[in-house]
Order: C-alpha cells, then structure tokens, then sequence
C-alpha cells in the first residue's frame, strides 16, 4: 500500500500565486510562552505539505495563525492573498469558507446524522437548500459515505468519522485543506485509507497542509516538510522524510 | 431571499434551542409572566386611580355656599369677580330648586328615593368654581374668604392632593418592586442564555470554523431569549383576558369610573405587555450574547 502512495514529488512551479505566506512570523503568548520565532514560509496553490515536530513545537499556533483563530505578535501571515492582520472581523468568515480543516478528534455533531454534519456546514453559512441537496451528496460520493448518509457518528468507525469531517471541511470548495493530526485515533490501514483520500482530494486543486506525527506516513510519501522545533522553523525541504537525513 | 433563509435559519435555531434546555427557558419563562402580571396589576391600580384624579380635576374646583336669599345682581356681580380671579375657569350658579334636584338624582343613581315625609326643604345656593388646574384652589379660596355674599367655602382639593399622594406612592413601591423583578427576569434570561451557549459550544465552533458569520452564531442565541419574552407576554395576556370581566366590576367599584375599565384599555395594556416582554427577552439575551460569544470570531 505504502508503495502505491510513494508518488515522485512534483515542485510546484513558483510562478504559482501562494495559498500561504509567512513572513518573519512570531508568536508570543500573554503569558510570556514563545510559540513561534521568524517563521518564513510560502505555500504554493496546489502543494501537499506535512508539518511535523514534536509536541509543543507549535504546530497548533501555526495552524491557528492560519484560520486566523490568533494572530502573530510578529511579521504577517497572508493566507489566499489576503493579510490577516488586516483584515477586518466582519472578513474572518469569508477567509474560513477558503480553508477547510479536520481535526484528530473529527469534533462532529453527535446528535446529527453524517449528511447532517455536512449540511449544517452550509446551513450555517446561507447556503440555499436545492444547493445542500446538491454539494452534500456529491461530497458525501467522494469521501466514500455516501451509503452512511443517515448513521449518527456514534454508529460509524474512527475512519468514517473523519472521512465525514473531510467531507464538512470540503463544502465550501476551499483553496486549502488543513489537517491537523487526522489520522492520530486511527489504525494504521484507517490512515493509510484517509492519506488516499487526502492525496486525490489534492490532486483536485486543493492545498493540503497536515500535521502529523506519522513517521511512516511522512516517510512513504515523500512530500514537502515544514519541521518546527521550539517554535522555529528548523527545515522546510521537498521530497523529504520526518527526520533530518544528511 | 438571503435574508429570509438568515431569519428562517435564526427562528428554527432558536425554537430549538429554547426546548432543547427546557428546564431553564421555562423557569426564565415563568419569572417573564411573574413580572409582566406584576406590571399589569400596576398598570391597573394606576389607570384606575389617574381615572379617579382626572374625575376629580374634571368637578368643581371649589363651591362657595352663598349667603340665603341674595339678590341675583349681586350673584352676577359675584361671578364676574370670581371669573376674574386668576385659574378660574367656570362659575356656574346652582339655585336651590337645582340643589335639591341634584340631591334625588344621587339617590336614584344609588336605587334609593329621597323622603321627606312630605316636609319641603330649601337647600343652599352656591356657585360652583371650574379651575384651570386643581392646584389653583387655595388661592381662589382665599381670595373669596370673607366676602359677605358667602357663607361657606368648600374645595376638593384636599381630596385631590390625597389621591395625587396615594398615586405617587403607589407607583414608586410599584416601579420599584418591578424594577427588581426585571432585574431578576433579566438575569434568568442571561443565564439560561449563557447556559445554552455553553451547552452549544461545539455547534458554535464548527460554525465559526465553516465560516459563519457573527449573526448566524449570535442571532439565534438572541432570539431565543425574545422568543422566551414573546412566549411570557402571551400567557400573561391570556391571563389578563380570562381575569378582566371579574376585575372589571371591582374596578368600577373602587374607582368609580367605567372609562378606566374599557375595551381600549385593554388593548393599551396588550401591547403594553407584549413590548415590555420582547423588549427584557431581547435586552437580556443581547447581553448574554455579548459577554458570552465576545471571541466567537
């Protein structure tokens, strides 16, 4: 299977217009914890990005820097062309509808059956419902639910779950897909299954950044890697392994 | 269309919402009727007794009982003297013959027949003084006191002072007493808002991280409390219209005036309810909202 997944890693071309930039970003938290130092990175549109380190490292500021959940004490972080600095609140939702993201926990609405948890996604942003009729079970088609449509999240395997949350993070046909630890509660055959998933979701158009602490993932497949380490960026090399190799 | 599919989306969230912690919009629902019932006993008490003032202000200001026998030169002299006093709006002459009239219709207003046992009885004549404002019958007495044509000089403006009295302080123990059962209506509402945002906090952060914006989070949480308010002011205008036809009577009774009593008052009230309910549900939701969904985005 691994074999299968180890794909040449292809550079995207620089002319291409980055989906992410990161210019001398630093994040220091009230409390005097430094989550980031002089982070530079640039993500073209179209990339497969792992971003690994060990806990704490900041992995998780990085990715709330991105949703704009935070932002940086330092530098400026532009994400789809537009600086999140200064961006004005009111803008923070339309920013959200270009970037997916699915967590290690799925974090799906118990109470709501798989379509639900899909549609209420774009419920919640205005979306008509001859639209939700439409998007949902297309998506639903490629994350493979499309037979589960009505099982509660309660009823579905660690894997369906997450292909659910990938499905919710995709509604809005975003520029980026971030996955923070998504294959962290699953089994090894579920992630692998998953990362297949995440590799055609890619091949699509869509950017995906995922951080991880897979070594084998990372490993198999070869993609470019954002390694964090005490909140600097200590390696950002194409084609790479989870560990340093020279 | 947009917006119809925001309000849709708000009103369906927040009808959820409000059975989904049943408990609490209840409670915050029973201490809504509490104080729109309080409101509306004082709204009552108040039009009933404005209708006794302005009953009041609308009789004679002051009577002057006049001397027996005096000419009527000098009662036309009198009244031209006394509608030249300043605040004196009126003075109409009331003869003996008119007196005694009035006499027996108050009793027949009261299904009684006046008998004299066939005796004749002569009553005073007086003059009867309309006032620009109550307030100005002391100083129309004192101007007439001591005039020979008079005999005696009768006001109502002790009553009316009274009744001014009695209504400044019911309504101050009134607003108060509704005052802190609004404060206390206002914090059930923030609570029972705070509690459902809390227990939505799941909800509430998909949203935000699907690109929601701040009204669909905050609309419905806001709603919610309206619709709370809108669900006390119903009932206790249920309440109200099932208890108005025995109140009614009472009314008439204490106050002595229909008009306090009528369909218009009524529906005065109503709306009165209706808007004090939206507006405390509105009004503790919006804080709620405020404190609780601050960093929502």
């Amino acid at each position: 299977m691994t074999d299968a997944l180890r794909l040449p890693y292809v550079a995207v071309p620089e002319a291409v217009e980055p989906v992410i930039s990161m210019v001398d970003v630093g994040m220091t938290y009230p409390n005097g914890k430094v989550a980031l130092v002089d982070v530079n990175v640039t993500i073209p549109e179209g990339d497969f990005v792992f971003l690994v380190g060990p806990s704490g490292a900041g992995k998780s500021t990085f990715i709330r820097l991105l949703i704009r959940e935070q932002l940086p004490t330092a530098g400026r972080v532009v994400v789809a062309g537009r600086d999140l600095s200064t961006m004005r609140r009111s803008q923070v939702p339309a920013l959200r509808r270009r970037i997916g993201i699915v967590f290690q926990d799925f974090r799906l609405l118990p109470a709501k059956t798989v379509y639900e948890n899909v549609a209420f996604a774009l419920e919640v942003t205005g979306v008509t419902g001859a639209e939700i009729r439409k998007r949902v079970p297309r998506l639903l088609n490629l994350v493979g639910l499309h037979e589960h449509d009505d099982h509660l999240p309660a009823q579905l395997s660690g894997g369906e779950q997450q292909r659910t949350a990938i499905a919710r993070a995709l509604v809005h046909d975003p520029a980026m897909l971030i996955a923070d630890e998504p294959t962290g509660n699953l089994d090894p055959v579920t992630s692998w299954d998953l990362i297949q998933l995440l590799i055609q979701i890619n091949t699509m158009g869509t950017t995906v950044l995922m951080a991880t602490h897979n070594q084998e993932i990372v490993n198999a497949m070869r993609r470019r890697v954002l390694a964090l380490e005490h909140g600097t960026l200590v390696r950002d090399e194409s084609g790479a392994a989870y560990e340093r190799e020279y | 269309m947009p917006l119809l599919r925001f309000i849709a989306f708000s009103v369906v969230r927040a009808w959820q919402g409000f059975w989904r912690n049943a408990m609490m919009s209840l409670a915050a629902t029973s201490t809504v009727v509490l104080m729109l019932v309080l409101l509306s006993g004082l709204f009552i008490v108040l039009g009933g007794l404005d209708s006794g003032l302005r009953y009041i202000e609308s009789k004679v200001g002051v009577t002057a009982r006049l001397i027996d026998n005096l000419p009527m030169a000098e009662v036309e002299t009198l009244k031209a003297d006394i509608l030249a006093l300043p605040g004196v709006k009126s003075v109409d002459y009331v003869s003996p013959e008119k007196a005694l009239e009035r006499l027996k219709e108050a009793y027949r207003e009261q299904g009684q027949t006046l008998d004299l046992g066939g005796a004749t009885i002569t009553l005073y004549a007086s003059v009867e003084i309309g006032l620009t404002d109550p307030n100005f019958a002391d100083s129309v007495s004192e101007s007439l006191t001591g005039r020979p044509e008079i005999e005696r000089i009768t006001t109502r403006q002790v009553d009316y002072q009274k009744l001014l009295g009695i209504i400044g302080y019911v309504r101050t123990v009134g607003i108060i007493a509704l005052g802190l059962v609004g404060l206390t209506v206002l914090f059930m509402i923030v609570n029972m808002i705070r509690i459902a945002v809390y227990s939505r906090s799941g909800e509430i952060e998909i949203m935000r991280l699907v690109g929601a914006s701040d009204s669909f989070i905050r609309w419905p949480f806001i709603l919610e409390g309206i619709l709370c308010g809108a669900i006390g002011a119903v009932i206790t205008i249920i309440l109200v219209a099932v208890a108005w036809e025995p109140i009614k009577p009472i009314m008439v009774r204490v106050f002595q005036m229909p008009t306090a009593v009528s369909t218009e008052f009524l529906a005065v009230l109503s709306a009165i309810i209706l808007g004090v309910g939206l507006g405390v549900g509105a009004l503790g939701s919006w804080i709620s909202v405020r404190s609780n969904l601050a960093s929502a985005t």
